[in-house]
């Protein structure tokens, strides 16, 4: 017997309600990548000189990614589809969590810093991959693989540098 | 010209002549015939095999043998590889295979070929090609056999204690050799000189190798302190570079440069050492004075140069005794505190004065040691140990091994957990397991240890020997798990209830990267008293104070320092563990780089202690 609520216990209303455009899905995604450098140049100023550049680096990537983002939303093709509406993955929570931000404390250390930023990028990573998946096949789907790979890609990175500070015995 | 009759000939001669234009040429082609299968004919060397040690070239009397760089070749001298190849003069060569049988890695051999006809003196001057001179791929002829080989491929086995009788103490394990181990050991040795090339600080190996195999041992020290004012700790806790690249090495065991290092130093008694060790001191005072901040191998080895070179150098040690991690992170059955105490006892008696439970800081702080001394050195480790962060780690019996260690070293109690768990797979992981098991044996009598590594076997990051040994004495071993969690003993209950892991399917990912993959349906408890953290360390540089921190420069974390270990401010050197990672070799070799360059800052000119010998 097929269930009343439709697929698995998520109701029409509720598959309606997570539908957003991609104009708003790449807005959020521009502004938790805003946040996230305004955020990180804002630490760069309360964290001593040793983790300074760290900092400056993930804030120049996260600026990358807005910029990637910006182009992205621009894009002639991006523009023919901005309106479409694709379902948005039921973890948005997660991704929401993290536009905001969760304070890392007042004097965080390389450790700290470099553990928020994986997790970030692993919320992002996962956050594009669910839009890949219920994208229609075209240039959306490719933009969102894209964007999901580019995230993986930073997280990958974070992670070397993590293994080699922290297990390592850097400093 | 007439021609005599007696030379004309007969007359039929011209029909004689032409009779014999049907006739088979009386001339051989130019296609030698076939050797025997041990003929000794032009050589052939595999060039994947070959690492350019050059032992072919120090064996031929004939001066046959030049090593020739050839560029793209790999060069790591660390992993004993050269990008040179032999090229042999077949002017000088007698084919005599010498060059054959001590080939260390058995690339080299001799063809079945054995024709080269040529006016062009240069082509009897070749490279060996895999394919034989000519590149017809002669088969081989005369190639090592087990009969032939001139080596020794297996090491003297070094006489240590069992595990029954070194369970429960913390004395040395290890006896050393005797004199006639000693030298069948060094006796192995082909003088190829890639284990100098290999170890960070240079050391003379194939010098005092040499000297331990003709019995002067005197001689071996001179040669051992030319570049290691450490050689009592290098002669037991080295990480040996410099075995990892014995040509031996790339077929049998590579000789123990290490344990002949601390042969060496056993065979005699601390006041020759002593003297030897300050042969060429400078006995007049430059009058420039020079602080060095911390005394581990870094600090300790540029200050003994600089006191060599004759100026006034001052330790500044924030514990109680001097040595670092050498003293407060290795435990005494790898390393006797006594033998550390003889390497830093030279040191002292070259004019060092060492400043114990001198922390700088508030009561001794940078500006003032900046005002009072010519130049500045920090070599301060990396004292702090680091955690994974998994739920749980801030539990009070959730230890760090680098606390652990320190307290063990200073005779502090300890409350001995009757079980426990660590979580690191290198070499510190390893120390306070085998520690805290010898502990537990002394006060209980059994050892509940078990010590988790993300590592597989195959590639854990400790030695081989303290894998094998720490399950001798009883450590079990878990490869492939990563931490998930501290749990504690029950709902209501604080007390710590032990560690579960989870399966490691992979550390890194394809490009290499640190990307472990889990398991999680392979979950375990090991259930502990206490759980010991031994995954990194970390340093701690606040003693700097915010205004010098601010005026250094940092690259990834680390002060940024030149070449030579100068830091951007003026009159400040930095080196050791706190710039490059723990190894005490690596930071003995660059005390001696920051010695060279505050000497040369000070007005010293270029000379260095190795020249003005």
């Amino acid at each position: 017997m097929s269930s009343q609520h439709g697929e698995g216990h998520v109701s029409a209303k509720d598959r309606l309600a997570r539908m957003k455009s991609l104009e708003e899905i790449l807005n959020t995604a521009m502004a938790f990548e805003k946040t996230a450098q305004t955020f990180y140049e804002q630490l760069a100023g309360r964290v001593r000189k040793p983790l300074r550049e760290l900092v400056a680096e993930l804030a120049a990537e996260e600026k990358r990614h807005y910029e990637l983002f910006e182009a992205a939303r621009d894009h002639p093709e991006t523009e023919a589809h901005i309106r479409e509406r694709i379902a948005v993955p039921v973890n948005d929570h997660r991704f929401s969590d993290y536009v905001h931000m969760p304070a890392l404390g007042d004097h965080p250390d390389d450790q700290a810093i470099l553990q928020y930023a994986m997790g970030r990028e692993h919320a992002a990573h996962e956050h594009y991959a669910d839009l890949a998946e219920s994208a229609p096949e075209g240039p959306l789907k490719e933009l969102f693989k894209f964007l999901s790979d580019e995230e993986l890609r930073h997280k990958g990175d974070l992670e070397k540098r993590y293994y080699e500070i922290v297990h390592s015995g850097g400093v | 010209m007439d021609v005599t009759p007696k030379y004309k000939g007969s007359f039929v001669k011209p029909l004689k002549a032409l009779s014999h234009l049907f006739r088979e040429p009386v001339t051989l082609p130019m296609v030698p015939r076939p050797a025997s299968d041990n003929y000794r004919g032009f050589h052939v060397n595999d060039w994947e095999l070959c690492v350019g040690c050059g032992t072919c070239r120090q064996i031929c009397d004939n001066a046959a043998i030049r090593m020739i760089h050839i560029p793209g070749l790999p060069d790591d001298p660390a992993a004993g590889l050269k990008p040179r190849r032999p090229a042999i003069d077949y002017g000088r060569c007698c084919w005599c295979a010498l060059c054959v049988d001590i080939c260390p890695t058995g690339s080299l051999a001799l063809s079945r070929e054995y024709v080269h006809v040529s006016p062009d003196m240069n082509t009897y001057f070749i490279l060996p090609d895999e394919k034989g001179i000519h590149g017809l791929n002669f088969p081989k002829g005369w190639a090592k056999t087990d009969d032939a080989d001139l080596l020794d491929l297996a090491r003297q086995p070094m006489p240590q204690r069992d595990p029954d009788s070194r369970g429960d103490n913390f004395d040395e394990i290890v006896h050393g050799y005797d004199d006639q181990a000693a030298i069948l050991e060094a006796s192995r040795c082909i003088q190829c000189g890639m284990c100098h090339e290999a170890c960070p600080a240079n050391m003379h190996a194939p010098e005092y190798i040499r000297a331990i195999w003709e019995g002067d041992k005197e001689r071996a020290v001179r040669e051992i302190y030319r570049t290691n004012p450490f050689p009592e700790v290098c002669g037991r806790v080295c990480t040996h570079r410099c075995e990892t690249a014995c040509s031996i090495g790339k077929r049998g065991a590579p000789i123990a440069i290490r344990w002949l290092k601390r042969h060496a130093m056993a065979a005699l008694d601390d006041e020759r050492v002593r003297t030897i060790a300050l042969e060429g001191k400078v006995e007049d005072r430059t009058g420039k004075s020079v602080a060095v901040i911390g005394s581990g191998p870094a600090g300790l080895t540029a200050a003994f140069d600089l006191a060599k070179l004759g100026h006034a150098v001052t330790v500044f040690e924030a514990k109680p005794e001097p040595g670092g991690m050498m003293r407060y992170g290795i435990p005494e059955y790898r390393l006797p505190y006594d033998r550390l105490d003889a390497d830093i006892a030279v040191i002292r008696a070259a004019g060092v004065d060492i400043r114990c439970d001198s922390p700088v800081g508030p009561d001794l702080p940078m500006d003032k040691l900046r005002d009072d001394f010519d130049a500045v050195m920090l070599a301060t480790g990396l004292g702090a140990g680091r955690s994974t962060r998994v739920p749980g780690t801030d539990h009070p019996d959730v230890k760090s091994a680098v606390a652990l260690l320190d307290a063990i070293t200073r005779g502090e109690s300890i409350d001995v957990p009757g079980r426990a768990v660590v979580i690191g797979g290198g070499n510190v992981a390893f120390d306070i397991a085998r520690s805290l098991a010898r502990l537990q044996r002394k006060t209980s009598g059994r050892v509940d240890m078990t010590l988790v590594a993300l590592e597989e076997r195959d590639h854990m990051l400790a030695d081989e020997e303290e894998v094998v040994e720490a399950r001798e004495e009883g450590v079990v071993v878990l490869n492939g798990r990563g931490p998930r969690q501290v749990v504690l003993a029950g709902p209501s209950d604080k007390t710590l209830g032990g560690l579960e892991t989870v399966r490691c399917l992979s550390i890194f990912d394809e490009e290499g990267r640190f990307h472990p993959k889990y398991d999680d349906g392979d979950v375990m408890l090991h259930e502990a008293d206490m759980v010991i953290e031994a995954i990194g360390q970390a340093s701690d540089t606040g003693y700097l104070g915010e205004d010098l921190t601010e005026a250094l420069e940092w690259a990834r974390g680390r002060i940024e320092v030149g070449a030579d270990g100068a830091t951007s401010v003026s009159g400040l050197w930095a080196a050791g563990d706190m710039v490059e990672g723990p190894d005490v070799i690596h930071a003995v070799a660059a005390g001696h780089r920051v010695a060279e360059s505050i000497h040369r800052f000070l007005g010293g000119g270029t000379t260095t202690l190795e020249a003005a010998e």
